[in-house]
């Protein structure tokens, strides 16, 4: 089958599940560095980006590690206080809805910063995320992204920095940012030892009803969900032992009282996974 | 002090790296213009070991008061020895008092005791940098982030001595601080004179109290 079938294919097969989901939106961006296949929906369309951000914060924190600002075995205050980008005021996170509580006993004590990455991408926890971002600085992460190319991924605040919200300050990214961003871990714009650390974090994710829920058992996803009200994003590598992988971002918008906005994407994640591989896995 | 066992160093007769992130004797500015000259005396402290082991009161040990993350100078967080002002022992009796007065445990976080002047969450005139301050989080099972668990400790505090200064609740705030103001403490064998810096001078001085 030529790209252009394939693409057609696919194109048709995710619109029909969007449809069928009644998906508000949706956008897709597919790599594949075994064929060199490559898919695009909707895939410069700004998305709230929700924890996907994370990973672009990841990607700060290797760079300063890289450069010597940081050691992945440094100790970093774990504290609840952090400042506004809009003015400065300070506020705290919510612990019932961070993704990983247990970190709020370590308050007024240190963990490391390789502990907080870990908790940031695979338990998707906000405190460790600010605390991150905090240390690191949002104007030298944005600065690394555009270091790196990205121009579809902005990093503008913290997380639940509710004044910037309001602003209309929010983090967002693209289809294609999010791949962007996903094969810059797989270049040279990070050393090895950074690279090959943060696909093993983002080898380990906890959240596993998207992309991976689409895929058959023996692949495995370096892959950061995303989920607030009204966006229901994943994006990642996806590795088969039988072949190179292939890069996959799922970018949707939904209805805040929709269900199954998860098996929305674990459907696009099959159909895509077929036509990469040109395999039929069956319901 | 007499009882820890510690050597005591002269700051003006350190390596040159360590003085220029210490500033030992050195005078700095508050915000009010008034000058004070940040600590010249400090305990050389040979290993975590020893700062786990050392109480400066019955329930505060140095590492407690000397705990700071990665935002302090790569020299004074990752090399031994780490020096703290002699003063750290003052605040300790201090908190000692507000624990009995609390009857229950007092946390002092990361970064909550002594800072040195280079700490980045630091200003060279903070009281952290004469280890005569400290931010509690946490009064047994409660968290200081919010004005009612605040200004309660915060009065307990001040209860103690009008040299406590404990800072009154802003928004935001996640600890409560307190401090000494700018106390430097010089053990009884250690002479302020310049001479003591030179290098004919014997270097580290060890209280003569103290054990051999």
């Amino acid at each position: 089958m030529s790209d252009d079938d394939r693409t057609e294919q696919l194109g048709s097969a995710i619109e029909t599940i969007a449809k069928e989901q009644k998906t508000l939106e949706c956008a897709v961006s597919v790599r594949d560095y075994n064929s060199d296949f490559r898919f695009s929906m909707k895939s410069d369309r700004l998305f709230h980006a929700a924890s996907t951000i994370k990973v672009a914060i990841l990607l700060a924190v290797m760079k300063a590690v890289d450069e010597g600002r940081a050691r992945l075995d440094a100790p970093l205050h774990v504290r609840n206080r952090f400042l506004s980008v809009v003015d400065q005021s300070p506020y705290k996170l919510d612990r019932e809805s961070d993704g990983y509580p247990q970190l709020y006993k370590s308050i007024g004590r240190t963990a490391k910063i390789a502990e907080l990455a870990d908790c940031m991408i695979t338990s998707s926890s906000n405190l460790a995320t600010n605390l991150l971002l905090d240390f690191v600085g949002t104007d030298e992460a944005a600065k690394v992204l555009r270091d790196a190319g990205l121009s579809g991924v902005h990093l503008r605040r913290g997380v639940e920095d509710e004044n910037a919200y309001d602003e209309g300050i929010n983090n967002e990214a693209t289809a294609d940012g999010l791949a962007e961003l996903f094969a810059a871990f797989r270049g040279d714009f990070l050393s090895k030892n950074s690279r090959e650390h943060a696909i093993h974090i983002l080898l380990q994710q906890r959240f596993t009803s998207m992309i991976p829920a689409g895929l058959p058992s023996h692949a495995t996803v370096a892959h950061k969900t995303g989920e607030i009200s009204t966006v229901c994003h994943d994006a990642g590598i996806v590795y088969l032992p039988e072949r190179e992988p292939y890069i996959v971002a799922v970018l949707t918008e939904v209805d805040p009282d929709s269900n199954g906005r998860r098996e929305t994407v674990a459907k696009i994640s099959k159909v895509i996974y077929e036509a990469v591989t040109g395999t039929r896995t069956g319901k | 002090m007499s009882e820890l066992d510690m050597e005591v160093v002269d700051g003006l007769t350190l390596s040159e790296k360590h003085r220029e992130l210490l500033r030992p004797g050195e005078a700095v500015e508050d915000e009010h213009g008034n000058s004070h000259r940040l600590p010249r005396f400090f305990f050389s402290v040979p290993s975590w070991k020893k700062a786990y082991e050392t109480r400066l009161a019955p329930h505060f040990k140095l590492a407690e008061l000397m705990t700071v993350d990665c935002r302090e100078a790569d020299l004074l967080l990752n090399e031994f020895p780490h020096y703290v002002p002699c003063a750290v022992t003052l605040i300790a009796r201090y908190l000692e008092d507000l624990r009995r007065d609390a009857d229950a445990v007092v946390l002092v976080g990361a970064n909550g005791g002594y800072r040195s002047p280079v700490h980045q969450r630091n200003e060279p005139k903070s009281p952290h940098c004469w280890a005569t301050a400290a931010d509690i989080y946490r009064v047994g099972g409660t968290y200081l982030d919010d004005e009612k668990s605040i200004a309660k400790y915060a009065d307990m505090a001040q209860s103690l001595g009008p040299q406590v200064f404990a800072r009154p609740y802003t928004k935001g705030d996640d600890h409560l601080h307190i401090d000494l103001g700018f106390i430097t403490v010089t053990p009884r064998n250690c002479s302020e004179g310049l001479a003591a810096a030179s290098p004919d001078v014997q270097k580290h001085v060890r209280p003569k109290t103290s054990p051999q």
